[in-house]
């Protein structure tokens, strides 16, 4: 693929600065927030209260201004998992050399996961800020009923427990030699027209 | 395992506290063996293309 690439020298861009540095931003956001929840579990002990619902608050920061950046240049379309995903999975799946625009349903559905994920621990962690003393305001034990705190640490724990397998998937799966070209892509905002001609098909996406 | 987390209230009543953290080996487990599945098909058919 890299003889490919210098080859023709032409590039598609794929990823605008701005949506790297939000990726990268959100990464390290979940990293930080899992090291902060998980290692406590494990034994690692410290002060990891604050700095966990403090992360939180950045991510949550982060997340709003991933939905802008989506909704302001209206690529929700592209990364939706729709009909012609299911198409293209089982054209696949019978050996055609199906192409996808410019996301894979594979990578629509990580992504759906992953929000799905984020989003309960998200919404749930806000929610458990209420039995926290903050800069904002004095803690309240008694918002719910001891039941209703019960369910909400279930979601709570059950996503972020979720979110350990799927990150690991995505992790593996983007440093797998067949997709090295989005890794790259995320770092430097490009695949080569080569890449983009053997695994999209330019009709449904020509480059942002 | 336990799949859930319980503890006593002030009236001696069983509450629901959140999951168990037992299962933090299992959501790990099945990262991995999902990987080494997925590396292991991989390998087969490109050996047996090649």
């Amino acid at each position: 693929m890299a003889e490919q690439h210098a080859s023709h020298g032409g590039m598609v861009k794929r990823h605008a600065g701005s949506d790297r540095i939000l990726h990268w931003l959100f990464a390290a956001g979940i990293f930080f927030l899992m090291g902060t929840g998980f290692l406590p579990i494990i034994g690692v002990q410290f002060e990891w209260v604050t700095l966990h619902w403090a992360a939180g608050l950045v991510l949550l920061v982060t997340l709003f201004l991933h939905i802008w950046r989506a909704w302001m240049k209206v690529r929700l379309r592209t990364i939706w998992v729709g009909v012609t995903d299911v198409r293209l999975m089982l054209d696949s799946l019978a050996g055609k050399n199906a192409r996808p625009g410019k996301y894979s349903p594979a990578q629509k559905l990580m992504h759906l996961g992953v929000s799905v994920l984020v989003l309960a621990t998200l919404v749930t962690g806000l929610v458990m800020m209420v039995k926290v003393d903050t800069p904002f305001w004095e803690r309240n034990l008694y918002l719910v009923s001891d039941g209703i705190w019960g369910v909400i640490y279930v979601v709570h724990g059950l996503a972020a427990l979720t979110l350990i397998t799927t990150i690991m998937l995505h992790v593996y799966f983007v440093i797998r030699p067949e997709k090295r070209l989005y890794l790259r892509s995320i770092f430097f905002g490009k695949i080569s027209s080569d890449e983009h001609r053997l695994h999209h098909d330019s009709e449904k996406w020509a480059g942002d | 395992m336990e799949i859930f987390r319980y503890s006593s209230d002030a009236w001696g009543q069983t509450t629901l506290e959140g999951i168990s953290w037992d299962l933090l080996p299992f959501f790990l487990g099945m990262g991995a063996l999902v990987i080494v599945v997925h590396a292991l098909i991989k390998w087969l058919s490109a050996r047996n293309q090649g």
